[in-house]
């Protein structure tokens, strides 16, 4: 029954019928359903750009790792010339996993199996016992290589597809790239990885993370209330309301994608004025990157940013910097101000990707970041701290993880699988005045429009070809 | 057994303190009194029970090929990356009112076994090594998460006699976890 457009699930529902754009709502049912898991392998893991990593993970020619890309195993390796490649890790020959290890440096990969070699670059190199020509001749060697993916970095950050022919990333990304742009692409040298990712399986469905990162502001008051009572917020400035309440963090710009991108984009002058005691109104841009670099960046580096941004973008970056926010499908990322004891202030930054393992489970990756040239000590504050909040053991993440499962839990019930996510609180003042920005802007409290449009997007490729 | 002066994680480690000599069983007892009170949710106890100077972490490990055994142990990136004043940060949460990761709380179960303790160059330090499984349920799931572990302490006896966990390192078996957070101690 499954068509390749507007696909109809054996009992009879289409899947379009699972949302209702009218009301913002979309049945649960996705949660949970394995049909729907399974056209989304093809429609959105085979169809969209994917994060694998970064490539300082992988710096020396002949290094290599192996990451996924929906449930398919890749290798990731880098070949004499420098190039990286994304290879899927099946034997072309009888279909044993290429690479059994998670990471490496070989310039040749042979398969344990029957002894089938292949190259950095994918190219099959040979059988063993050349003579007899193991491999056949109904095939030419160039056709036996490790099948490819399409591979492209951005920032160093390693995404791919096995949409060969669609848009670029850059398309992809569309009018959120000018955001994205401001944390990957600000520094002179770049970012790179502090290590390799932290992994570890939650039960539950992928999208109750997917869409949770398309700029889930409004968790955080509740989920995360920890923070406000005894955690790193829990110091105000005057007026800002009691204890636990974190709703003076949830005001600023959100920033959303026809393509399910979403940035949150919380008021920098708040911070300035409690951080500092400046008044922000009086602070020209330098004079606001001077008291408050973007985080995980030093006084020191914030020169740099002029060579990498445009006026419009400091703008922002100095008025309402993306803070978190998501790529679609699975992909979170955090570039937060941590306020310290002494009163300073520690970045961190981090990105999640929430790989499918099944309708009711997913693999949660975190990488965390840091500038090349950020100072050591720096460094290793901004790893201690990102690995005690986010991630594995991170205080505030161990929350998110616990939630999901529940969620997916719901989406098993008959009558479960028919309630609805809602998403109807909605924005309705739109940009602010003068905002420079492209995209789809909304300003004021955290409403739901960000997920919304993830969701929108997720239903346009379910019901793609 | 062997007395030649080794290394565990920078430490000069020496004799080996014989299972059942009185200082071996002063430091079993410690495990499993800690092993009790983490189980039983006494956090505060617990935390009395580490050195200030406590440097607690638990590598991440990956696959690689048998020649490559130590490049196992990652120890850039960490599960847990902490010191005494973040432990009692996680304490302190764990007992607010919204940690919900733990609230309602796992029912956990540590098996400590496999007990060695070395001498050190410090006379009052002891080089540990041990087993743990930790078996965790959560809400009525039928099934448990098993966290297992080698742990390598270095535990401390203070000038009072009482002993203290001064480092721990937790190297876990699996290279992707298969319980959805660490909110639990190792
Ligand atoms: S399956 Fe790989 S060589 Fe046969
Ligand atoms: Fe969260």
């Amino acid at each position: 029954m499954l068509t390749k457009t507007n696909p109809v699930l054996s009992d009879g529902t289409r899947v379009s019928d699972l949302i209702y754009p009218d009301t913002r709502e979309v049945q649960m049912r996705v949660l949970s359903d394995r049909e729907i898991y399974e056209l989304e392998m093809d429609k959105i893991f085979g169809k969209t750009w994917l994060m694998l990593g970064h490539e300082s993970e992988i710096p020396n020619p002949g290094d290599f790792m192996v990451r996924d890309m929906g449930e398919d195993s890749v290798i990731v390796s880098r070949d004499k010339s420098g190039e990286v490649h994304v290879l899927l890790n099946v034997c072309p020959h009888r279909g044993m996993r290429v690479t059994l290890t998670d990471c490496g440096n070989s310039q040749i990969h042979k398969c344990i199996y029957h002894g089938w070699a292949f190259r950095a670059n994918g190219d099959f190199v040979g059988a063993p016992v050349e003579k007899e020509k193991m491999h056949g001749s109904m095939l030419e060697k160039a056709e036996l290589g490790l099948k490819r993916a399409r591979c492209t970095l951005y920032g160093g950050l390693i995404f791919a597809t096995w949409n060969i022919e669609g848009p670029s990333f850059e398309e992809f990304l569309g009018d959120a790239k000018w955001y994205y742009d401001l944390l990957f692409l600000r520094s002179d040298k770049g970012m790179e990885v502090l290590g390799p990712p932290q992994r570890f399986i939650v039960n539950a469905n992928w999208k109750t993370a997917g869409e949770q990162s398309a700029a889930d502001g409004f968790h955080t008051l509740t989920l995360h209330r920890w923070l406000g009572e005894i955690g790193n917020y829990s110091k105000k400035g005057e007026g800002e309301g009691e204890g636990g309440d974190l709703s003076p963090e949830m005001y600023g710009v959100e920033v959303s994608s026809p393509h399910g991108h979403a940035l949150r984009c919380i008021d920098l002058a708040r911070k300035i004025r409690r951080i500092t005691g400046l008044d922000p109104e009086k602070l020209d841009v330098e004079e606001k990157l001077k008291a408050l670099p973007p985080a995980g960046m030093t006084v020191d580096m914030v020169d740099q940013l002029k060579n990498n941004l445009s006026e419009d973008q400091l703008k922002v970056l100095t008025s309402m910097p993306p803070q978190v926010g998501g790529m679609f499908p699975n992909i979170l990322f955090g570039f937060v101000y941590i306020p310290q004891p002494d009163g300073t202030v520690v970045g961190s930054m981090t990105m999640h990707t929430y790989i499918p393992r099944g309708p009711d489970k997913l693999e949660f990756c975190n990488w965390i970041f840091a500038e090349k040239d950020a100072p050591p000590e720096l460094r290793q504050k901004m790893l201690e701290q990102t690995i005690q909040l986010f991630g594995t053991s991170g205080m505030v993440e161990q929350d998110d993880s616990d939630t999901w499962p529940h969620m997916t839990l719901s989406a098993k019930g008959a009558m479960g699988r028919h309630m609805t996510l809602k998403y109807q609180a909605v924005f309705e003042k739109g940009a602010p005045e003068g905002w420079p920005g492209p995209g789809i802007v909304n300003e004021g409290f955290t409403k739901d429009d960000t997920q919304w449009h993830w969701w929108l997007y997720w239903n346009e490729l379910m019901n793609a070809e | 057994m062997q007395t030649n002066q080794e290394k565990q994680d920078g430490v000069e480690v020496g004799a080996y303190v014989p299972i059942g000599s009185e200082a071996y069983s002063e430091i079993v007892s410690f495990l499993y009194e800690e092993a009790m009170l983490l189980d039983n949710l006494r956090l505060q106890e617990w935390s009395e029970r580490l050195a200030t100077d406590l440097v607690y972490t638990a590598p991440l490990r990956q696959t690689r090929l048998g020649v490559d055994h130590e490049k196992t142990f990652i120890r850039s990136v960490q599960h847990f990356h902490d010191n005494y004043r973040s432990i009692l940060g996680r304490i302190m949460r764990l007992s607010g009112k919204s940690a919900w990761a733990e609230d309602p709380p796992s029912r956990t179960r540590r098996m400590v076994t496999n007990v060695l303790v070395r001498e050190t160059s410090c006379p009052n330090e002891f080089a540990v090594t041990s087993y743990l499984m930790m078996t965790r349920s959560r809400f009525s799931a039928d099934d448990v998460d098993v966290i297992s572990c080698e742990r390598r302490d270095i535990i401390r006896r203070e000038e009072t006699g009482e002993f203290k966990l001064a480092r721990r390192e937790a190297l876990l078996d699996q290279s992707v976890l298969g319980t959805p957070n660490l909110a639990v101690f190792l």
